[in-house]
């Protein structure tokens, strides 16, 4: 009684927001002739309203795979055999595929790592974002169009209403980036997926689409997943960070946390193998830049325990045994290894 | 402040799409300029034929006169053949069997190719498989005699029959047998571009923008896989004037179409007294096809973006 009295006076320090999404125990295996590749294999993030999550890891750690499956598009023979998608309530893997249909692209949207084959080169600019809102929106074509231009406006594009005339071809990569985004936030959606957005472009280029991304977030208060394998892009975008390996999730916690006191060995590793700016690794006096010894397994048959223990260097017997669950270490902090109190289980 | 954006740019101009850019380099491309070129005038000649021609195609009463087998004269610019006819006037109507057997042939080659090499290419898996299979057993099949014999039995089967009575019976078998002959390369052309577009990314965009199944193929797929079929197409047309010229040269043509191949098996006899008879068709049939080779060659190069400059 007293509890819900304090937290109605101080919505501030109020229990946390239901979360926009959650992903519970998420599976998706790849059926392939030599046998399953468990790709994502029980995994486990939340996004709440207005923010951001980053899901960092290397190549194959399932992070993309997890996010198409939150629009229910992975590729076969990649099938989704297990776990609950919660957006906004409702299990988007109970939806029928007409309802998803109508669902993409209106509430949950993507944002594509390559805009130069991301859009359709036979269609102008206007002609291809127009489509999407006479689809959801039932716009009429000068609706769409002024809306489209308010977009491309929006996203920093220079004369929109000529850029509407213009096909993909015409622009820069970074302009063409830009109308990806824009073709993202057509229809307001509530949560936002972007899958590598900068991977392609110019570093340059890259840091301009970062800072529009960020100020559109803070902006327009959306919720957005942002799919990377770089720690500098996430430092720069995300609230929180969930860290995936091998298909299963790592850490989890606000970006603060993860930067500062990351509890994981994986963490812990990929942190330290960024280059720093205070290290010197030319000359006589460099170190050598750490790096994670090993490569990561197989997942067509992943060793048993935990997925990270032949390159952990505080890794025991039990680990090579026993497959760590995710526990909550502190409030929003969870993380999932034995040597940090996790329960394991023999798997 | 959208009025204020909107404002000073009232009229931009249309910048070139993926066909414009394509009829750009394509202009360039002299070959392919003759083969439009050359394919235009076959059409208008084709369309305008009963306004040039100067005799009714099957007007044999130069025979009557005992004026078959002469040479050109200004009553029969091209001279008369051993039947009686006008050269002129025969090898004017034979354009337009040419083109009927061309476009109608490649018509139904492209919609079979199209779908059974759509469908495989965006299906994949078994029914790709399957599908690839039975295109390849049309391609082992030799078509002529297939042709040849299915001719000559339909006309004996129709006999006494309705069927009797739709003109041009022969011809119009002929055409559908190579348009069920000549789609196996389209399919597999079909099903190579699907099969592209169907990982590329816009088309991933595309899912995730919630457009249908039936959109992405339509709106997304087939537009982008248009440029290499269209080429196939320009030289299949060739190619099927060229099957059914062979076939009515060998006598199993519609006898009462006027094509340039029945006139050559009419009149090949009689090369040494009136070579005007088979030449006159022999250069039609040559100046055609190679109109349409050329042509085909010319869209290669305008739909190669590789010599986009």
């Amino acid at each position: 009684m007293l509890s819900t009295l304090a937290s109605a006076s101080s919505p501030v320090t109020a229990a946390p927001p239901a979360p926009l999404l959650e992903v519970r125990d998420l599976r998706v295996h790849f059926f392939v002739r030599e046998g399953v590749v468990r790709a994502v294999d029980g995994v486990d993030f939340r996004v709440n309203p207005g923010e951001t999550l980053g899901i960092v890891g290397e190549s194959g750690s399932g992070k993309t795979v997890s996010s198409m499956s939150i629009m229910r598009l992975v590729p076969p023979p990649a099938r989704n055999v297990g776990g609950q998608i919660l957006f906004e309530g409702e299990d988007l893997l109970a939806k029928t595929p007409d309802e998803m249909e109508a669902l993409r692209g209106r509430r949950i949207a993507m944002i594509f790592q390559n805009p130069a084959t991301s859009l359709n080169p036979i269609y102008s600019i206007g002609a291809q974002l127009g489509e999407i809102l006479r689809w959801h929106l039932k716009l009429s074509r000068a609706e769409a169009d002024a809306r489209v231009v308010e977009l491309l406006t929006l996203v920093g594009i220079s004369d929109p209403a000529t850029r509407l005339r213009q096909f993909p071809h015409e622009l820069s990569g970074g302009m063409k980036q830009r109308v990806g985004i824009a073709r993202a936030l057509l229809c307001n959606p509530s949560l936002v997926l972007a899958d590598e957005p900068t991977t392609a472009l110019d570093v340059t280029i890259q840091a301009q689409i970062l800072e529009l991304l960020a100020d559109l977030q803070a902006r327009l208060k959306m919720s957005m997943v942002l799919v990377t394998h770089d720690m500098g892009v996430v430092a720069r975008m995300a609230h929180r960070i969930t860290v995936m390996y091998a298909g299963r999730v790592c850490e989890s916690a606000d970006a603060a946390t993860i930067f500062n006191a990351p509890q994981h060995p994986y963490t812990r590793a990929l942190l330290e193998s960024m280059p720093r700016i205070d290290q010197s690794y030319t000359g006589t006096k460099r170190q050598p830049l750490p790096t994670i010894a090993g490569r990561p397994p197989n997942l067509l048959n992943p060793p048993p325990g935990c997925r990270f223990h032949d390159r952990c260097p505080e890794a025991s017997a039990e680990c090579r045994r026993l497959l760590p669950l995710e526990t909550t270490i502190a409030p929003g902090h969870s993380v999932s290894c034995l040597k940090r109190g996790s329960e394991g289980i023999a798997a | 402040m959208s009025d204020a954006i909107l404002a000073p740019t009232a009229a931009p101009p249309r910048a070139p799409g993926i066909w414009r850019q394509s009829w750009y380099r394509f202009r360039r491309n002299r070959a392919g300029m003759i083969g439009l070129c050359i394919v235009t005038l076959v059409v208008l000649l084709a369309i305008l034929a009963p306004f040039i021609a100067p005799y009714v195609p099957d007007d044999t009463s130069a025979m009557l006169r005992g004026a078959a087998r002469r040479p050109p004269s200004a009553l029969h610019w091209l001279g008369t053949d051993r039947n009686g006819y006008d050269v002129f006037t025969r090898t004017l109507y034979g354009a337009r069997t040419a083109l009927m057997v061309g476009l109608g042939a490649m018509l139904i080659a492209s919609v079979i190719g199209v779908l059974i090499g759509g469908i495989a290419g965006f299906s994949g898996g078994l029914v790709d498989e399957l599908l690839m299979r039975f295109a390849e057993f049309f391609m082992v099949i030799p078509v002529f005699v297939v042709i040849l014999a299915v001719v000559r039995l339909f006309g004996i089967v129709v006999v006494g029959t309705w069927m009797e009575d739709i003109p041009n019976l022969n011809m119009m078998t002929i055409i559908v047998l190579l348009g069920c002959f000549e789609w196996p390369p389209i399919a597999r052309m079909a099903r190579a571009e699907f099969l592209r577009l169907r990982g590329a990314e816009f088309v991933e965009a595309a899912h995730c923008i919630g457009s249908s199944r039936r959109d992405i193929l339509l709106r997304h797929i087939l537009p982008n896989a248009m440029p290499p079929l269209i080429v196939l197409v320009a030289l299949g047309i060739g190619g099927a004037i060229l099957a059914e010229t062979m076939v009515s040269f060998l006598g199993f043509g519609d006898p009462k179409a006027v094509s340039w191949g029945q006139s050559l098996f009419f009149n090949y006899e009689a090369l040494k007294v009136a070579p005007w008879a088979v030449l006159s068709p022999g250069a039609a049939l040559f100046v055609t096809v190679l109109g349409f080779n050329l042509l085909a060659d010319g869209l290669t190069d305008a739909f190669n973006p590789r010599l986009r400059q």
